[in-house]
């Protein structure tokens, strides 16, 4: 049972159940704990090679036991996202843990990647559960629909979930070329039904720059 | 109350005649009153002995005491912080992580060895804290920093409370506390789950964790 203390604390409440974790997230238990280190996030040998191979490596811990854990990371904000078979999109930079029922992938996000500075892939999560992710500022949750497509910078874009489609838009012109771009040269545009969440900070991209 | 919470950054202390209080020098950020900032060379109280005491001991942080009549902001680095009420009973903190305190409270500087022996002195060593820290008792109110938001976690006899050496700020009561260790033949491959280091505290008191597992 996933809860949050605070907006930079998540409080895991354990009956010996297991759940996964960010490596070394954790600040403070009480009652009976083990972490063991899962090698290649828990997803096998094939798994394990994939990460290696796209750079979407992850290390995640298995934390199993009685009590309560609390875990957090750096000060970062964290939202909690519950998942009703639905796959979560998500930068693995970005998640701090998930139920242990959960299952994590990594897939192909193609051009968006490279202009978010995080690499041509991105981690999913599907199954039944809770997630926790990590966001630089309080996250916002904005609804994507038929009608209202969004389109956000790639530098602020987090997680996203749903039945989304993304395309990679440019906003470059002469303008840019000449180095006097405003700063929003590339965004990413998300089309269909579901969630995107933003932090309201940017990351370094290459689109901030132009 | 000598300190009021402004918001989770910044404290504003109250300081009557005859009321001292002992920040960390160059902490304030605004004051309104007739109030006087004095270097405090002896790092706190006590006489001269108290001051060698902390040279020694690496707990020698710079104070000053502030005394006089008026209301005084403090804050410092952007940092969070906690204002921590003591009726009566001991506060362990670490010297650099103290922001402000009532000079009602008796400060003292504690030798890691003597609780837990030998390794006392290794869990000094290993969570950075050195082997001395600092102990505040007494009534009165304390303003400790951390990094991100803090939260207590009441240590009760029946639950003992493991802690992140990197993440523990402060804590009070009757606790002991010794470095536990979960160190299994993973980490020595480098397998490890980074969590190979605890801080068992045990008794009845409270800790107090910061939401990050980085040191001021």
């Amino acid at each position: 049972m996933f809860r949050l203390q605070g907006s930079n604390v998540l409080a895991v409440d354990m009956t010996g159940d297991a759940v996964k974790a960010k490596n070394g997230s954790m600040v403070a238990y009480d009652g009976q704990m083990s972490f063991k280190k899962l090698t290649g996030g828990g997803e096998g040998l094939r798994g394990m090679v994939t990460r290696r191979l796209t750079g979407e490596q992850m290390t995640l811990m298995e934390v199993r036991g009685q009590g309560t854990c609390w875990f957090a990371d750096r000060a970062s904000e964290i939202n909690l996202v519950s998942l009703q078979g639905d796959k979560l999109y998500v930068e693995s930079s970005n998640l701090l843990a998930t139920d242990g029922g959960l299952r994590t992938g990594t897939t192909f996000t193609g051009l968006r990647g490279a202009s978010q500075g995080n690499g041509l892939f991105t981690t999913t999560i599907e199954g039944h559960g809770q997630a926790a992710i990590m966001s630089d500022g309080p996250a916002v949750v904005l609804r994507v629909s038929a009608q209202y497509p969004l389109i956000v910078d790639p530098g602020a874009y987090i997680a996203h979930q749903g039945n989304l489609r993304q395309t990679f838009q440019s906003g470059a012109t002469f303008r840019t070329l000449l180095g006097e771009g405003g700063g929003e040269a590339f965004q990413i545009r998300f089309e269909g039904d579901g969630l995107v969440y933003v932090q309201p900070s940017e990351r370094n991209t290459i689109a901030g720059d132009v | 109350m000598a300190f009021r919470e402004i918001n989770s950054k910044m404290v504003e202390a109250t300081v009557a005649p005859g009321q001292r209080l002992f920040s960390q020098r160059g902490a304030m950020l605004a004051y309104r009153g007739d109030v006087s900032f004095t270097p405090n060379l002896q790092g706190g109280q006590g006489g001269l002995m108290s001051m060698i005491g902390r040279r020694v001991a690496g707990e020698a942080t710079p104070l000053m005491t502030v005394e006089g009549n008026g209301t005084v902001l403090f804050g410092h680095g952007g940092h969070h912080i906690e204002v921590i009420r003591l009726s009566g009973d001991t506060l362990y903190v670490e010297a650099d992580r103290l922001l402000a305190f009532e000079g009602t409270l008796e400060q003292g500087t504690m030798f890691m060895g003597s609780q837990g022996g030998v390794m006392g002195l290794v869990r000094g060593q290993v969570t950075g804290q050195g082997l001395f820290t600092t102990t505040l008792k007494g009534h009165g109110a304390v303003a400790v920093m951390a990094h991100g938001g803090v939260f207590e976690i009441p240590i009760t006899p029946q639950r003992p409370v493991h802690v992140d050496p990197q993440a523990y700020v402060a804590h009070h009561g009757d606790v002991r506390n010794k470095l536990s260790t979960a160190l299994g033949w993973r980490d020595m491959v480098g397998r490890g789950s980074g969590e190979a280091f605890q801080l068992e505290l045990s008794g009845s008191g409270a800790v107090y964790v910061q939401a990050s597992e980085e040191k001021l």
